[in-house]
């Protein structure tokens, strides 16, 4: 089992993300015969590591090193861009995260490798590994099938897509890899933690999708209200989250991705790059006070209406009647 | 300061059909026009020269009919010379592609200190671009650029990455990429737009401007589309509308616990 390398490569750059990715990448091994590599930096290998053989991987790469104790693209991009030329996979996964997204061309153009960005699946030929590459495009309008002229096939898959399985204990060999780091000229200067929320969205029963129609005096209010009595989560478009500092996450295209059993949507347009963060929803609700809003036809249920009026009509409603989420 | 600011014609995928037996998306015809992140783009190039000096040069890979969308926005805004390399595959090449022609135009433009590209096109999204261009150019990058500042040859860029935003530091020349979170992009005036007209718009050919043949291009491509189809997801579409809220709210729902989403229980 030691000695020869992945086939694939797992960027682990949370848990989360990693296990999420290890499901996809032992599957592709499987029908391989071959190997899960994953990389791992940071200062310390994180005690989640130990538990990846569990999931799938056969092989962890660490890089312990100061010089990557913060995510920072240059160093980042060397250790990883050393450790791929060494064990010379077909596939490398990466997670469509911000950092993902700034790191991952960066490698494949150092590479001479291609990327294939908003990946939803890929396929590897057993016989010539040529890897093909589904993603979405056009803000999620589409689904494009790419072929991948130059391995490794670099892929930023989109979170929330492949599902995590664990694959009962597999022996996890632990190799300490010591890449030689030469781009520091970028200085972190101040890191800020965003606000943690505790909770997450993708696990929600419901969600309540706040967009811009919503007023800033007393929406988010009503809002809650209505979340708290169906036992949902609210969440928000990318411009009510940069501009109103409610939450710090948005659903879309940049942002999460849901799917609850019901979303609703209030003073939400129903914009592409939106919507593919809902549609994923089982039902979808939409309250706007403009009958041409797009997010009509991208709903189950759309009432037109004030959404201020609206919303505590339907919390009298549903408590009067001792409603819940079935 | 020499400043780039690449930008993309960029299809208004607000825009795109469907064409829903054959899952076909409808291409053809959907309009065009300089992207709403390029305007970050150009906004945050033309602040830089305003508070330090030196030149702005737009710079886009796409159809000669970008030409026009540069005048208009480009120049208009504040750029000094604005240059369309035309694109003979109309963006039918990978991100690998459009990176290496534009690092080749800015070598040809020469002596840059910064360029600014915008973090996701459009209509491509596919966050490439801008790292493969650094990477071309071999210059460190920041992107996700929230604001930025030029101090004694470095910038110093806040940026956003998601589960955190940090403050940092990068020596010049650098790539940085911005959101549209960034700024907002000035509208120019009908009297920019007559100004813009004196100003230097020239359209290059791959071959004959910057001796990239398009069949070496192609080759060096390394990705290709084998084909798309489009994404249906069909909603009921059932909309409620045209009586007091309250009406509006018993109705829904009564459809909500028909279609056994919602259900009574005894308190
Ligand atoms: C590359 C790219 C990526 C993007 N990624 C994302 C993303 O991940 N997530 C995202 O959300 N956006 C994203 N966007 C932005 C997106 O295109 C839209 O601009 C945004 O989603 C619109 O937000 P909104 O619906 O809150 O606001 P608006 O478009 O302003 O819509 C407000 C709605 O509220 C209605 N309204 C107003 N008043 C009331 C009232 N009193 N009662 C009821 N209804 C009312 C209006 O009729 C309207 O329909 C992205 C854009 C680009 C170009
Ligand atoms: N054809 C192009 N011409 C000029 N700039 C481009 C082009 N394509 C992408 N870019 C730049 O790269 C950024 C990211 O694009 P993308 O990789 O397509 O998401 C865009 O916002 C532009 O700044």
């Amino acid at each position: 089992m030691t000695g020869r390398s992945g086939e694939v490569l797992v960027f682990a750059e949370s848990r989360e993300t990693c296990l999420e990715l290890l499901g996809k990448a032992r599957e592709i091994a499987d029908t391989l015969g071959a190997q899960v590599d994953v990389a791992l930096f940071g200062e310390s290998t994180a005690a989640w590591a130990h538990e990846l053989g569990g999931w799938g991987a056969d092989r962890l790469y660490t890089v312990e090193d100061p010089r990557l104790a913060g995510f920072s693209v240059g160093p980042y991009t060397d250790a990883l861009v050393e450790l791929l030329k060494r064990t010379g996979p077909s596939v490398a996964l990466f997670a469509a995260t911000k950092q993902g997204a700034e790191m991952a061309p960066r490698v494949a153009a150092r590479l001479g490798s291609g990327c294939v960005s908003s990946c939803v699946d890929v396929r590897v030929d057993p016989e010539t590994r040529c890897v093909e590459a589904q993603a979405m495009i056009y803000s999620g309008r589409g689904v494009a099938t790419y072929l991948v002229k130059k391995n490794p096939a670099v892929l930023l898959a989109v979170p929330n897509t492949f599902a995590r399985k664990a694959c009962g204990a597999r022996g996890l060999e632990v190799v300490a890899f010591q890449p030689t780091i030469s781009d520091q000229r970028v200085q972190t200067l101040e890191v800020r933690p965003r606000a943690t929320e505790g909770r997450r969205l993708e696990d929600a029963r419901v969600v309540v999708d706040l967009g811009q129609g919503v007023r800033e005096a007393d929406g988010l209010t009503m809002a809650q209200e209505l979340a708290d009595l169906l036992g949902g989560q609210l969440a928000c478009t990318r411009p009510v989250s940069s501009e109103r500092g409610w939450f710090p996450e948005w659903l879309g295209l940049s942002g999460k991705r849901v799917s609850p059993r019901l979303c609703i949507a209030l003073g939400v347009s129903g914009a592409i790059q939106h919507i593919i963060g809902i549609r994923g929803s089982e039902f979808i609700v939409a309250v706007d006070n403009s009958e041409d809003s797009a997010i009509l036809t991208q709903s189950d249920f759309g009432v037109v209406a004030d959404l201020h009026e609206f919303v505590p009509a339907l919390v009298e409603v549903i408590k009067a009647r001792g409603l819940r989420l079935a | 300061m020499k400043i780039a600011a690449c930008v993309k014609y960029s299809l208004d995928v607000a825009e795109i059909r469907v064409d829903v037996p054959t899952r076909k998306l409808l291409l053809t015809g959907v309009p065009r026009k300089l992207g709403n992140v390029d305007k970050n783009v150009l906004e945050t190039a033309v602040m830089l020269k305003e508070a330090h000096g030196g030149s702005v040069h737009a710079l886009g890979f796409g159809p000669p009919e970008a030409k026009d969308a540069l005048l208009r926005e480009a120049l208009a805004m504040g750029a000094d010379e604005a240059v369309v390399v035309v694109d003979p595959f109309d963006g039918g090449l990978d991100p690998s592609a459009t990176a290496a022609v534009l690092a080749s135009a800015l070598a040809r433009m020469g002596g840059f200190d910064i360029v600014v590209c915008g973090e996701a096109s459009d209509d491509d999204s596919t966050y490439q671009v801008g790292p493969r261009l650094a990477e071309s150019l071999g210059w460190p990058q920041v992107a996700y650029v929230r604001d930025i500042a030029v101090e004694g040859g470095c910038v110093v860029a806040e940026r956003d990455v998601g589960a955190y935003s940090e403050r940092v530091s990068v020596p010049l020349p650098a790539l940085i990429t911005v959101t549209e979170e960034t700024n907002t992009p000035r509208r120019p005036t009908l009297m920019d737009v007559l100004k813009a007209k004196k100003k230097p718009l020239a359209l290059w050919e791959l071959e004959a401007d910057l001796g990239i043949t398009p069949a070496s291009l192609q080759e060096a491509a390394t990705v290709k589309q084998l084909g798309s189809e489009a994404v249906i997801v069909s909603r009921r579409q059932t909309v409620l509308w045209n009586k007091p809220a309250s009406d509006l709210a018993r109705e829904l729902v009564e459809l909500l616990v028909q279609e056994g989403v919602l259900e009574g229980h005894d308190p």
